[in-house]
């Protein structure tokens, strides 16, 4: 039974890493190689049978062109860049907002706490999808009344295909969950702890700023890894309210090279942008594995 | 707590900014989607009210009803196979074993990648062109066991796994590899919370790995199973992607899950009532699922 | 308090520079009045878009003193960046691109007729207007009331392309017959090849291009006709009806198994790699798979054959205008759009457009085969010899239809899980449920005279 059970384990390992081994050999070979010869690591090792032949890249050819061709002319570069913008502004304001709703909820009793709470908290039972539609035209009519308003000073307001739209959009949605996990967070940390600040003569902002929120810190570090795993690889949205090359995130092209890659056959040039969307994924996922899987864990539990 | 007029300030400035952006951006959205399935609307020129015309609709066409049987599929097949083996890794793992760590790290990580790039993969692997990697060895094992896939007179021919008609299940298997990590992490925390002293006395009176398992893990971590369980319900109901990007954009209705009827109602053929429809009916089906499932557990895990 | 009014200033400004002073705000441009910049989006399919772009820049140049300027950019996934765009009123001026439901977009009024820039001359043959200079039929695609409210800037002609080099070595022979035909399958299937390579995944459009030419072979172009008029039970007579299982017994015999699963690029790579003999498909195959053809591979395509026993004349072409140009009715400068369309597909510019992409003319007298590579000239010698070519609309016209009954009954067809009756009642009850349900006068088809065609009646 034992040995049964490791073995499964061992084969369920095998099931998750022989794909992404093969994703990094394939983004290693040109087009031609990955095509006519499709299993054939030998090349890698020693160097194309063909060498010879005009018209058949060295590995190290392959590669570059490969990865050259993703990160400059597929403007992966870009992408890369977009979505860290996008998901660091995101999750700063996530963040913020999330922590500020959640210590009021849980430390400053008032009347209307449980319902606001609700109310918060049946934000998460909302599909993106239901709000998908709704929101388009919302941003249409929300631009144009702002551009009204601001004509005067020469400038107009266009929160489609716009970052910050997408920005608003994934701050809205990422709440709901925030403040449930950080509401718990705050729940739990001691009310001696302000009243003696405020005995110290602390106004009631610094006992937030100061003591409540660097303590809440584990509680907000499970959300921000929660919430950026969900930001970075986010799709629907994007895909949406975000239309130009030039503004788009990296799951967007993604997907963009691989319908391209039906147009002119490189699919050396779309495991290369899979292997650069699965790189950092990896490497984060290697240096905070700990608390990763831990934070995760924590918010599903929470939920 | 004595509640002051600063104290007070300080809450509603502290609310407010969440407040105001959920409301705005998500809460009013929803409350429109529900106005929209009411209406009959182009996206361009002035809606008219249809009342549940729309909904009529999508019970009666040829189109909603195969893509909620698609996400059923994804949910029953996928969340059976992912929640089992996500159980059995845990309850190995957990019960310690060389090379436990370098499991839950390598199992785990799937589920972080992008849903596209997962997508991209699969369908890459799935490919039935010569570098198809399960399509390969699918070939292989056809030619090296004539007799027991194919008559002897037929020559190997790869298998279809995107063609329309099964891709929901070629899904399934992109699913368990994707989540079973996920479920596992979720249990085996549940399960290192239960206090050793359990498994001692047990031990003592002589129950084998089995019966305590059956007898201490499962009814002890009974709850999170039923989070497990009300979260791949969740995530099944609002599935887009795979089939978005494996389908070239333009699923067919042997392929259409729930999202991409919405996407396609909108986008291609203008029409915003049925889409809000669509959207509304997933709202409700996630919502019910959530209902009944909490129902099954003995505490109320959304307790405040 | 000050220290209220001062963070709540501090989240007003950060909102403020977050959610405005960001890429969402835009300056008004004064200069647009001097400098009108026109939008120009395209498709970024088999022929790319470098051609496109190289006709953007020599028209600035020759209109340096106009104070225009045309910004063109393409994107292999356009439609799914306009349908937005279009639905919030913001499109570019001119658009190439048919994956957008345009019927849809004529009958909302979203679009602009093109009549005026039909009427001015062709540009490079100035006795006669652009209308005039088009291929007969080209531009009843997106007819309504005598408006045409979208041009093809290519032609796409169906027809069944192989390896010259292959069959010269193994002696088979260019089918004059589908007897011929069916019998060359029945070779190529002897010697362990698989015959046809299909483009499954895509069946809406390279199986359905297959199917109705049969339909014309079977049937004649009033078989066609039945269908553009949207006649009921169109797909269920008996010409249609026969086409179908004539298509579904090659799909059984002679189609390369697994097939339904391979998008385009993974079947015409199939045909590439010499796994299969035969594909079907239009002209842009050989620039789609530049990349991949191998050095002795010489592409070449013969024409669907016919049967004497048949109705339709063999010599047809299923043919169509594709990469369809319109201007949006929200378009900013309509008249330059207008103008750059006309500039883009012109006598004097289509032999450029040959010799660069490898795309024919759909456009009169500009197709001289030494203009085009080998594979694409044996497309020509098809298209030159032809009385003439037809195609279906239904697709266009009814997207709905398309995606939720044609595409999945297709595919069923070739799978033979749809008897070709029962393919056809499904195709048949689908037309009739959109023309009961259509909220619009549906356009009058233009149908085609059979006795033009030679197709004789006494069949």
């Amino acid at each position: 039974m034992k040995y049964l059970t490791y073995i499964l384990l061992s084969l369920w390992l095998l099931a998750v890493t022989i794909p992404l081994a093969w994703v990094g050999v394939n983004s290693l070979r040109s087009s031609k190689e990955i095509v006519e010869n499709p299993f054939g690591v030998p090349w890698l090792v020693q160097g194309s049978p063909h060498q010879e032949e005009a018209g058949h890249p060295t590995p190290q050819e392959s590669a570059q062109s490969n990865f050259q061709n993703a990160w400059v002319e597929s403007n992966f570069s870009q992408y890369f860049l977009n979505s860290l913008i996008v998901t660091s502004v995101s999750l700063v304001m996530i963040l913020l907002f999330g922590a500020m709703a959640a210590y009021a909820l849980a430390k400053i009793p008032s009347l209307g706490n449980r319902l606001i709470y609700l109310y918060f908290i049946s934000g998460m039972m909302i599909p993106a999808q239901l709000t998908l539609v709704p929101l388009f035209f919302q941003y249409s009519y929300l631009s144009e009344t702002l551009s009204a308003w601001t004509a005067p000073l020469g400038i107009e307001i266009q929160l489609h295909n716009s970052h910050a739209g997408l920005i608003l959009i994934y701050i809205a949605f990422s709440l709901p969950f925030t403040i449930l996990i950080l509401t718990g967070f705050f729940k739990s940390l001691p009310n001696a702890l302000r009243e003696s600040a405020i005995i110290d003569g602390a106004s009631e902002f610094t006992v937030f700023w100061r003591i409540m929120l660097p303590l809440a810190r584990p509680g907000i570090i499970s959300a921000a890894i929660f919430n950026f795993l969900g930001l970075w690889n986010e799709y629907l949205f994007a895909l949406i309210f975000v239309n130009t090359p030039e503004k788009k995130t990296l799951p967007l092209g993604l997907s963009n090279v691989s319908i391209q890659a039906q147009y002119n056959t490189d699919f050396g040039l779309l495991f290369a942008g899979l292997v650069i969307v699965i790189i950092p994924t990896l490497i984060t996922y290697l240096v905070l594995q700990r608390q990763l899987t831990k934070g995760i864990t924590a918010g599903a539990l929470k939920g | 707590m004595h509640i002051n007029r600063e104290l007070k300030r300080l809450r509603w400035f502290l609310i407010a900014p969440a407040l105001i952006l959920f409301t705005c951006f998500t809460a009013l959205p929803g409350v429109r989607a529900l106005i929209y399935s009411f209406q009959k609307w182009d996206g361009f020129n002035e809606p008219e009210w249809v009342g549940t015309q729309n909904f009529q609709a999508l019970l009666a066409d040829d189109l909603f009803i195969p893509a909620l049987k698609n996400n059923a599929i994804l949910m029953v097949a996928g969340g059976a196979i992912t929640l089992c083996l996500a159980l059995l890794f845990a309850s190995t793992i957990h019960r310690g074993m060389r090379g436990a760590g370098i499991f839950r790290v390598a199992f785990f990580f799937p589920n972080i990648l992008a849903a596209v790039a997962i997508a991209i993969l699969w369908q890459q692997m799935y490919s039935t062109t010569d570098f198809g990697i399960i399509n390969a060895v699918w070939i292989q094992l056809q030619e090296a066991l004539p007799g027991v896939f194919l008559d002897k007179d037929q020559s190997p021919a790869p298998f279809p796994f995107t063609d329309s008609n099964y891709l929901i299940w070629s899904i399934v298997p992109m699913l368990v590899w994707t989540a079973t990590g996920f479920y596992m992490v979720l249990f085996l925390a549940a399960m290192q919370s239960i206090p050793e002293e359990f498994y001692e006395a047990a031990t003592i009176d002589g129950a084998s790995p089995r019966q305590q398992f059956w007898h201490i893990t499962f009814p002890l971590i009974r709850e999170v199973f039923i989070v497990g369980i009300v979260f791949f319900i969740i995530s099944t109901a609002k599935f887009f992607d795979a089939v978005w990007v494996m389908e070239a954009e333009l699923p067919n209705k042997n392929s259409h899950v729930m999202a991409t009827v919405l996407y396609q109602k909108v986008f291609h053929e203008y029409n915003v009532g049925y889409a809000a429809a669509v959207a509304v009916v997933l709202f409700i089906l996630v919502f019910i699922a959530t209902l009944i499932t909490l129902n099954f557990s003995r505490k109320d895990s959304l307790e405040y | 308090m000050l220290r209220y009014v001062f963070s709540i200033f501090l989240f007003l400004s950060i909102m403020l520079v977050l959610a405005f002073y960001s890429d969402a705000v835009h300056r008004i441009d004064d200069t647009a009045q001097e400098i009108q910049v026109v939008e120009v989006a395209i498709f970024k399919g088999a022929f790319g878009i470098e051609w496109h772009q190289q006709m953007a820049e020599q028209f600035n140049r020759e209109n340096a003193h106009r104070n225009i300027k045309i910004e063109l950019w393409g994107d292999p996934k356009l439609a799914n960046i306009l349908k937005p765009r279009l639905l919030r009123g913001n499109p570019p001026d001119l658009i190439l691109d048919e994956r957008l439901p345009l019927w849809l977009l004529i009958a909302a009024d979203k679009l602009m007729p093109l009549n005026a820039p039909l009427a001015e001359p062709a540009l490079g043959f100035e006795q006669q207007k652009w209308a005039d200079r088009y291929a007969p039929g080209m531009l009843n695609m997106f007819k309504s009331d005598g408006d045409v409210y979208a041009v093809p800037a290519a032609f796409g002609a169906w027809t069944c392309w192989y390896n010259a080099l292959l069959y010269k070595e193994r002696g088979w022979e260019i089918p004059k017959t589908w007897d011929e035909y069916i019998d060359l399958c029945e070779k190529i299937k002897q010697s362990g090849m698989a015959p046809i390579a299909l483009q499954g995944k895509n069946s809406y459009f390279y199986a359905w291009s297959t199917y109705i030419t049969l339909v014309q072979r079977i049937g004649g172009v009033e078989a066609i006709n039945r269908i553009n008029a949207l006649e009921p039970n169109a797909f269920s007579h008996p010409d249609a009806l026969k086409a179908a299982q004539v298509f579904q017994d090659l799909v059984a015999d002679y189609y390369q198994p697994g097939a339904l699963a391979m998008t385009h690029t993974e079947a015409q790579l199939q045909f590439i790699q010499g796994n299969t003999a035969m594909i079907f498909c239009g002209v842009w195959l050989e620039n789609e798979m530049r990349e991949t053809i191998p050095a002795d591979f010489e592409l070449r395509s013969f024409d669907i054959p016919g049967s004497p026993d048949w109705k339709g004349n063999g010599k047809m072409v299923h043919g169509q205008g594709m990469e369809f140009l319109f201007v949006p009715r929200a378009a900013k400068h309509p008249d330059i759009a207008f103008e750059f369309a006309r500039y883009l597909v012109s006598p004097q510019h289509a032999p450029g457009m040959s010799k660069s992409i490898g795309a024919i003319s759909p456009l009169r007298e500009v197709n001289a085969p030494e203009n085009f590579s080998p594979a694409i000239a044996s497309v020509v010698d098809i298209v030159n010899d032809s009385p003439g070519s037809f195609n279906v609309r239904p697709y266009m016209l009814f997207p709905a239809w398309k995606s939720q009954v044609m595409d999945a009954a297709i595919q069923d067809l070739c799978r033979g899980t749809l008897t070709p009756e029962e393919f056809a009642r499904t195709l048949d009850d689908g037309i009739a449920h959109e023309v009961a349900t259509a909220e619009r006068a549906i356009p009058d088809a233009v149908l085609l005279n059979p006795s033009d065609y030679g197709e004789d009646h006494a069949h």
